[in-house]
């Protein structure tokens, strides 16, 4: 009778959820979720099958490849750098000082996630080649951005700028004046209080920014390809490899090297994840 | 027995929420469940509601089992800690919300509506939002809101939690007497022993996920069932060596003493009539409390607290008194043993 | 170390008064804004220029050009059925996953946000690999005489793919945040699905909605990478606008290329006044009725 008992109730348990909507909710979410992203996805793996562990090492090892993701990973870390400091000082200076244009510099940070990147790597492309406005300048003291790998960092600062900039600025604003308050009041000059202070407090904040801007980099296409200049072995990023072998029709080859770029964004976002919580941890351990 | 809930259980993730819980409610009756946070009293209203399922035991509302009938078909009007009004809708839609989900007709839900915002005091804001009323005029929106459909049971979830202190003790006036007046049977739950005994007809003290008694307060107060109930109803205190106090000299085999500040007269020394029954102290601390003042005293290492009259002589601390303790709630481990002063008994005797 | 010697300290301050901290503050403030100039509004203004460097009628010509048209719609069909198509599943998975307790929310969650991880161009291969000449359902479509890969369709899917979260991900946040308490009083008073959330849940959603609405429809309006995939550049048949921009660019018509580009710089900015407002009114009201 007991068992009956446990029974019938489980069976109202589901039955009786107080709230309306789960079965047909999360029965439309799994569907749309697997006919959409999961099942496509995993027909890189049904495909992969098909190719043999030589062919497999034949493609990622390919020197062209090599060579590419030396370019993306070098130009990905140096955007994600560049944007790591710039990201720091644009959030900083729009939550901590007013002054006139404040509302539209800050409206504008988001101008890369609105703008098209095909649009964003012309318009750069134009105006970093030899007869651009600032490639022109640079021309002069002897500096080459378009179709080098310099140029392809700048495109990647342009598209994370805005990943570092939104997770600091919500940390800063909630970060308590107070703080800073009581460490200038212990003598702490403003960049004493700052590096002491207030960058512990945003570090985890910065570190997410940086990744998310780092992982993005990786994987964008758009806004490099114009400015990269496409010359083997130099300007080739991850995704223009997998695209060249996808147009001579070697499916398995470009495949092999997707799995590779997957497995690496992965580990990239694992990583932040990781080192996020072992912050979290630490932050509160102190407290 | 309007109300039943038999060897009732739930488990949340190992935790023991509730324990083999039975009692019974009767029709029309107010019962207040009292107990610290974390005691299940919560998790008791919100298994009545069918908020929560047990995973076992029987719950029955007007003679009927209710464990398979969904939370919306029990009758049952519910008034959250919060309140949880619905930000977005005025205070007429809210009150009408149920009444339009039952697709009543416009003109029955207006004047029903309007009823309502009636019993409860708030004619003239049925267009406010909730974040345009204070705290009490929030509660009584869920009040009516819980109302509207008609009830036959209305359960109040910790109804004075979110209300400042001051008009706190004016709306649980007013719910009590709303509450009598529709003669509709209301449990609520708190954790606060004189909102409890202010408010309800009937207590239920729960700890641990049990129900240590439920009885009128007065009945709670004077012959508490456990030491648990000893100690939460009324000011008290733990006393652990009762046996050396006059008087109790001849209590024995109990572990542990309970005892209330009203259960101890403190006069200055000597000046105590019954001068054998009584022990000396040394007050330790005076604290004004407004209508009384409360004194700390030093009794053969044991502190005791009793209350005096701001009208009757000042004591400071340090000053040698004369403590007449009249009872002691005797404890083991599960029985409760009201022991009278022995000295006192016979002084009795000898006067008469 | 200051604390030891108050009396220095007190001089230090004395002496100059507020001056580091306004040095500090111009010098951040003049980074700030030159970088934002420099990286981001100096291409808005060369795509401008060049759009208008060779006149009027040159503009007006490459933004009336046939296939710039076709391009445009094309754009707006992905764009349209994207939003439509990841506005119904964000509604009912933020449903799903803030309104209940189950095993493996966490995983699920993560699974929503797998487009925003991988490359598009990855995300155009997929659909290589499931329609494309070696893909399973090959066989199928040409039985039926469907074609996915290098046709519209495609082009679709892959939009829907990268902007596959958008929506999602700007609803659970906030639907987390408000809790379940409206919900469960309306479902006691008997209230069904749909009525708790048209009524209930929605007023509380809908900046929130609409902001994922916007960004969703940015991303589908640029999304270059995956579509290129998929596109096999048929020029009239499957390029979106980016993808005619591209085209342009490479033929050295550089002219037509920014005249085309300087129709997406003019919804960018639209987009992103747009998400301003919606940003702005959603904190407005939020402070309002939260209080």
């Amino acid at each position: 009778m007991g068992q009956a008992k446990w029974v019938s109730s489980r069976h109202s348990r589901k039955k009786n959820r107080v709230i309306p909507g789960f079965g047909l909710s999360m029965g439309i979410t799994i569907s749309m979720l697997s006919l959409i992203v999961l099942i496509p996805l995993l027909s890189i793996f049904v495909v992969l099958s098909g190719v043999g562990p030589a062919d497999f090492w034949k493609a990622i090892s390919d020197p062209q490849a090599i060579a590419a993701y030396r370019v993306s990973l070098i130009c990905a870390l140096a955007a994600a750098l560049v944007n790591a400091l710039f990201g720091t000082i644009l959030a900083w200076i729009l939550v901590r000082y007013r002054f006139p244009g404040r509302r539209i510099l800050d409206g504008l940070i988001e101008l890369p996630f609105a703008l098209p990147t095909a649009v964003a790597g012309i318009a750069l492309t134009t105006l970093y080649s030899d007869n651009g406005w600032i490639g022109k300048l640079l021309a002069g003291i002897g500096i080459k951005v378009a179709y080098t790998p310099i140029g392809i960092t700048i495109a990647l600062i342009f598209i994370g700028i805005p990943f570092v900039v939104r997770a600091i600025q919500p940390v800063l604003e909630k970060l308590d004046g107070q703080y800073e308050e009581a460490a200038t009041m212990l003598g702490a000059s403003g960049w004493q209080t700052f590096r002491r202070v207030v960058f512990p407090e945003i570090r985890p904040a910065l570190l997410t920014g940086f990744g998310l801007a780092f992982a993005r980099g990786l994987g964008e296409y758009g806004s490099v390809i114009f400015i990269a200049g496409n010359i083997p072995y130099e300007t080739q990023i991850v995704p223009l490899i997998i695209m060249s072998k996808l147009e001579q029709f070697n499916y398995g080859a470009a495949t092999s090297i997707a799995l590779i770029m997957i497995v690496f964004s992965f580990l990239t976002l694992f990583a932040i994840n990781f080192i996020q919580s072992r912050l979290n941890h630490a932050a509160k351990g102190a407290e | 027995m309007y109300v039943e809930l038999k060897d009732v259980n739930k488990k949340f993730k190992g935790f023991r929420a509730l324990d083999d819980v039975s009692f019974s409610i009767d029709k029309g009756k107010l019962v207040g469940l009292l107990g610290p946070s974390g005691s299940g009293k919560t998790t008791i209203l919100r298994t009545l509601a069918g908020l929560v399922h047990p995973d076992s035991g029987d719950i029955f509302i007007d003679g009927k089992r209710v464990n398979d009938v969904p939370a919306s078909k029990r009758g049952i009007g519910f008034v959250f800690q919060n309140y949880a009004l619905f930000r977005y809708m005025t205070v007429f839609d809210n009150v009408a919300f149920g009444l339009t989900v039952e697709k009543k007709d416009k003109k029955f839900i207006k004047q029903r509506v309007n009823e309502l915002i009636g019993l409860v005091g708030l004619e003239g804001l049925q267009d406010r939002y909730p974040h345009q009323l204070s705290g009490g005029q929030r509660q009584r929106v869920a009040f009516a809101r819980a109302l509207a459909p008609n009830p036959h049971l209305l359960l109040l979830d910790e109804p004075f939690a979110a209300i400042d202190a001051k008009i706190r003790k004016e709306l649980r006036l007013w719910l009590r007497e709303t509450i009598n007046s529709l003669g509709i049977t209301s449990i609520f739950v708190t954790h606060d022993q004189d909102e409890a005994v202010e408010v309800a007809d009937e207590i239920v003290i729960v700890n641990g996920g049990r129900i240590e008694q439920k009885g009128n307060p007065a009945d709670i107060y004077k012959s508490p069932a456990t030491p648990f109930a000893a100690r939460f109803i009324g000011e008290s205190l733990v006393l652990d060596r009762h046996e050396t106090l006059h008087g109790f000299e001849t209590y024995s085999g109990y572990d542990r003493a309970v005892i209330r500040p009203e259960l101890i007269q403190i006069a200055k020394h000597g000046k105590q009539p019954i001068l054998h029954a009584s022990e000396d102290g040394i007050v330790e601390d005076v604290f004004f409390r407004g209508s009384l003042i409360e004194v700390h005293v030093n009794v053969k290492g044991m502190r005791l607290i009793g209350h005096r009259s701001p009208e009757e002589d000042p004591l400071l601390p340090g000053e040698k008194v004369s403590v007449l303790i009249y009872r002691l709630y005797l404890y083991n481990e599960d029985k409760v043993h009201l022991a009278e002063n022995v000295r006192l008994k016979d002084e009795n005797t000898v006067f008469i | 170390m200051n604390l030891a010697n108050p009396a220095e300290t007190a001089n230090r301050v004395q002496e100059k008064p507020r001056d580091p901290g306004k040095a500090a503050k111009y010098t951040l403030i003049g980074l700030g804004v030159a970088f934002i100039l420099i990286m981001l509004v100096l291409p808005l203004i060369t795509v401008c220029v060049y759009a208008l460097k060779q006149g009027w009628d040159v503009f007006s010509q490459a933004i009336t050009d046939p296939y710039a048209i076709k391009a445009l719609r094309l754009t707006l069909l992905a764009t349209v059925v994207a939003v439509v198509c990841n506005t119904f599943f964000g509604l009912f998975a933020s449903w799903a996953i803030s309104k209940f307790h189950f095993r493996g929310k966490q995983f699920l969650t993560t699974l929503i946000d797998i487009p925003f991880a991988i490359s598009p161009i990855i995300a155009g291969l997929v659909f290589i690999l499931v329609f494309g000449r070696i893909g399973w359902a090959y066989d199928f479509l040409q039985t039926y005489d469907i074609k996915v890969v290098f046709a519209v369709p495609g082009i679709i899917l892959a939009t829907i793919f990268v902007t596959f979260p958008f929506v999602a991900r700007e609803l659970i946040p906030l639907m987390q945040a408000q809790g379940n308490d409206e919900e469960e009083a309306a479902a006691l008073m008997g209230a069904k699905w749909w009525t708790i959330y048209r009524k209930v849940t929605l007023p509380h959603i809908k900046w929130g909605l609409l902001y994922g609405v916007i960004l969703c429809t940015a991303r589908a309006l640029g999304e270059f990478g995956a579509v290129s995939v998929v596109s096999g550049h048929l020029r009239g048949k499957t390029n979106t606008l980016p993808l005619h921009i591209e085209i342009l660019f490479n033929e050295f018509q550089l002219t037509a290329a920014f005249a085309v580009s300087s129709i997406l710089v003019v919804t960018a900015i639209i987009i992103l006044i747009l998400r301003n407002i919606v940003e702005f009114k959603g904190r407005k009201e939020e402070g309002e009725h939260v209080r």
